[in-house]
């Protein structure tokens, strides 16, 4: 305990006013934040080292150059990307997660408000980051963008003042604001971070199910201090969080052929340059993560009305919400309206994003627009209000039942697209049936939340002493086992090449050696920590 | 340790030496004021307030095994340090090595036999292909002829670029009767490549191939400028109409094209009677930046994004013959 000690006192982090908190927040629901958090750290750091080599005068030469001759480069750039990548992710999961824990109520209105601003600048710095790498899809990206920009009078005279000289090949205003998005991103996220630390966690809805949902400063003094025990839990978080992003593109970096459906998403190698011979034949898309927006924008000519769907009226919900949704309940069944807005905000996000996959560029009539939109909308509206009401205060939303209504709903817009687009038996006996698995995803997500929230009740009862030890040397036996892999792999990362076809091997094997940290850094929370 | 004999070397563990330390440790934060245990609450929380109180108190789990748990999870941390610092490398600067120039690549048949340059046929209708300087840029091969299919010789001359108003040297044809040359086969307007951009020897540069389809369809235009610029054949791009000279430096003739075709420099070795490629002149074929002011440099294009050097061979392939009739 000598170094934690010392620790301890020389940060003064008793004194802090970091959130004690209780047991049963152990449970990574609770900390999403701290996973967008880990994605930003990474893609900073990594970010910083990519300044070093790229050069916004030559953009694409630059990209090709950290890829194919800084040692190691492709391994940093592919997990800047994901590390990006990452972040927009779990940022969409710790909102909607809190949209529906309630978590933008009183007195967390601000803390909300500033998270909503974050995601904007987020998805601003990835755009603007997407654009450096200059490749045939960055360009046509920018076009599509300075061509939205443009088309609404008065506002052309940001494009210079965004873009600079970006048609003559020249990148430096668009790095120079990427910097100084993540600036603000970074100065925004201390005020997050103190403001949560603040309010502390949201309490669970079983302990406090009204708003204001704070624990008071008595009931906070009985939990577990911050240091070391959340120090130690975040850390298991960060560096797992670190591993994926690490692991996923570089093992990408490998597969070959994707189809044109999956380009968007997998591909973490650039496009070739917008002049060569080959950028002819690719169809153009913008980044994954504004293919919703590039489809809104198929279906008026308007750019204002395209601005007003698919921005601004989804933008201001999400920041007025905590002053639309006065009431003080945190349960999902007492303010079906909200919840049933949640629901469709996300279908509709991932709905569009496949269509604008699917259909790049291509124009969609009024009426089609209604087929694909209302349905949703309706078997939400009425999966919402037939929730059963008795459950409420009981009603959590949890990753689980998230993830599951977003698995439904993603199969049920896919069967839709199809549909619509290839109108036969097939698909419609398809579409039939993802239809009723999403109606009855909807139905029961408040079953669902209501099954897990018993199963949680139940581990919370103490089991069996001896049970609890049992489970405590498996976990020191893998903790071990991670030892020796960590070390295998450690030793192999020495003779993995610098540049070429191997070098991805270098993040492949280092992201699972941060899966082991991290992995074994929960086990031992486990070992050392957990009562239950 | 504390052990119980149950007779026949069986033995039974009662209490474990740091199970003795643990309640001994117990015992005296239970006795001191300042963590003094709490009866009353003991009563009325039972269980629960006991495993609280150990816990924040003793802790639950004893020193040794935490040290012990410690020590695995610092080397594995210990291990990943270890491990990035190959990645430390990424900090030391590459040696930037300069594309210093053009491979020299002998022209082979299909089979690696070198080309004979005498034997190359005159205006001939297919398109005859190879790579250079990197692999996937594809150049046209033309031994250039007059009307009436005798040899022409291609003399050295300036070329403008449209584009920019400046001038380079094209180096003339190559050969037993010099009129062997070389051009890059993407056409510089948008990038079509073969077979809608090729060569047109003089048999087809007539008002016959206004109605033809593509690719052997030449616009009016371009028919004009070939007879005013005085020459008997001419390469086409049937994307969008662009016409190139190839008796003189691959100038443009009419638009959209703002670039004439980049030369690659033959060499011909008498003695042998083989071509080499040893360069190119012109612009780059890919320009810079996006706004397509191409680089006066063609060294440009030796950048690894084009592909890789074809090396000291590339093959020479007789792709197809466009011209219906
Ligand atoms: S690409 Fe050849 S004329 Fe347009």
């Amino acid at each position: 305990m000598g170094v934690s000690d010392w620790f301890r006192e020389r940060l003064g982090l008793d004194d802090l006013p970091f959130f004690r908190t209780p047991d049963y927040m152990y449970n990574v629901n609770y900390w999403l934040g701290s996973l967008v958090a880990a994605a930003f750290i990474y893609t900073v750091i990594s970010g910083l080292i990519l300044l070093l080599y790229y050069n916004p005068e030559a953009g694409y030469s630059s990209t090709e150059f950290i890829i194919q001759k800084v040692p190691y480069g492709s391994v940093i750039l592919y997990s800047h990307l994901y590390g990006a990548y990452a972040m927009i992710i779990l940022a969409y999961v710790h909102m909607f997660r809190n949209y529906f824990a309630g978590a933008y109520k009183k007195p967390r209105e601000l803390l909300w408000i500033i998270g909503v601003i974050m995601l904007v600048l987020t998805l601003g710095t990835a755009f603007l980051g997407y654009s450096l790498i200059g490749d045939a899809l960055a360009t046509s990206a920018v076009d599509v963008g300075e061509g939205i920009i443009s088309s609404i009078p008065g506002l052309s005279i940001f494009i210079p003042i965004l873009f600079g000289n970006y048609d003559a090949g020249d990148y430096g205003r668009v790095l120079a604001w990427h910097i100084i998005f993540v600036a603000l991103i970074g100065l925004l996220f201390a005020f997050h971070f103190f403001l949560a630390e603040h309010y502390g966690m949201m309490p669970s809805k079983k302990v406090k199910d009204k708003a204001p949902a704070v624990y008071t400063k008595e009931e906070w003094q009985k939990f577990n201090p911050w240091w070391p025990r959340n120090f130690v839990y975040m850390m298991s978080l960060i560096f797992l969080t670190w591993g994926f992003i690490l692991l996923i593109p570089n093992a990408l970096a490998y597969l070959n052929g994707l189809p044109q459906q999956l380009n968007p998403f997998l591909n973490p190698k650039p496009a070739p340059p917008p002049n060569s011979p080959a950028a002819a034949h690719i169809t153009t898309y913008p980044p994954w993560f504004f293919l919703f927006l590039y489809k809104i924008a198929d279906f008026t000519s308007d750019v204002v009305i395209f601005l007003f769907i698919g921005v601004i009226i989804p933008l201001l919900y999400l920041i007025l919400v905590p002053f639309i949704d006065r009431s003080p309940y945190l349960s999902l069944t007492k303010r079906r309206l909200f919840t049933a807005f949640g629901i469709l905000m996300i279908t509709y996000l991932i709905q569009t994003t496949i269509w604008g996959d699917l259909t790049p560029g291509v124009e969609i009539p009024i009426a089609q627009q209604v087929m694909v939109y209302l349905p949703p909308a309706i078997i939400t509206l009425v999966g919402v209000f037939v929730m059963p009401a008795k459950t409420n205060n009981k009603a959590i939303a949890n990753p689980l039942s998230i993830l599951i209504l977003l698995v439904t709903s993603i199969l049920f817009g896919g069967a839709l697209v199809t549909l619509i687009a290839s109108p036969s038996l097939l698909t419609i006996i398809a579409f039939t049936l993802f239809t009723l698995v999403f109606i009855l995803s909807i139905k029961n997500i408040s079953p669902i939340a209501l099954k897990i929230e018993k199963q949680e009740q139940t581990i919370i009862t103490p089991e069996k002493p001896r049970n609890r030890e049992l489970k405590k040397k498996i976990a020191e036996v893998l903790i071990s086992i991670l030892f020796i892999f960590a070390v295998i792999l450690a030793s192999q990362l020495w003779v993995i090449p610098a540049t070429g076809y191997l070098s991805n091997l270098f993040g492949i094997d280092l992201g699972l050696i941060f899966i082991m940290l991290g992995e074994a850094i929960s086990l031992y929370h486990y070992v050392v920590y957990r009562r239950d | 340790m504390i052990k119980f004999r149950l007779g026949k070397g069986e033995e039974r563990e009662i209490l474990d030496y740091s199970n003795l330390t643990f309640f001994r440790k117990l015992a005296s934060k239970m006795r001191d004021p300042k963590t003094r245990f709490d009866v009353k609450e003991f009563v009325s929380k039972g269980e629960d307030y006991l495993f609280n109180y150990t816990n924040k108190n003793v802790g639950s789990v004893d020193e040794k095994r935490r040290k012990f748990l410690k020590s695995l999870i610092f080397g594995i941390a210990a291990a990943a340090v270890v491990g990035i610092i190959p990645g430390v490398r990424v900090l030391v600067p590459p040696t930037v090595t300069v594309t210093t120039g053009f491979p020299k690549s002998l022209l082979v048949d299909s089979s690696g036999n070198p080309i004979k340059a005498s034997s190359l046929p005159v205006n001939s209708p297919y398109i005859i292909i190879f790579e250079y300087p990197m692999t996937g840029e594809p150049n046209f091969l033309i031994n250039l002829g007059d009307s009436s299919g005798k040899p022409v010789e291609i003399q050295p001359t300036k070329v403008v670029v449209p584009q920019t108003g400046k001038t380079y040297d094209f180096p003339g044809g190559v050969g037993p009767n010099k009129s062997i040359v070389a051009y890059s086969a993407i056409c510089q307007h948008l990038g079509c490549t073969p077979p809608y951009i090729h060569f047109y020897p003089p048999s087809y540069v007539n008002p016959r191939q206004l109605t033809a389809s593509e690719p052997d369809q030449l616009t009016a235009a371009a028919l004009l400028a070939a007879k005013e610029a005085n020459v008997p054949a001419l390469i086409h791009c049937d994307c969008h109409g662009s016409t190139y000279d190839p008796y003189h430096g691959g100038a443009v003739l009419t638009g959209p094209t703002v670039r004439p075709l980049p030369s690659v420099i033959l060499e011909w070795d008498s003695s042998t009677d083989y071509l080499y490629a040893i360069g190119s002149v012109g612009v780059a074929t890919y320009p810079n930046g996006s706004n397509g002011i191409p680089s006066q440099d063609p060294t440009d294009d030796l950048s690894s994004s084009f592909g890789s050097p074809v090396g000291d061979k590339t093959t020479v392939t007789e792709t197809e013959n466009p011209f219906s009739s």
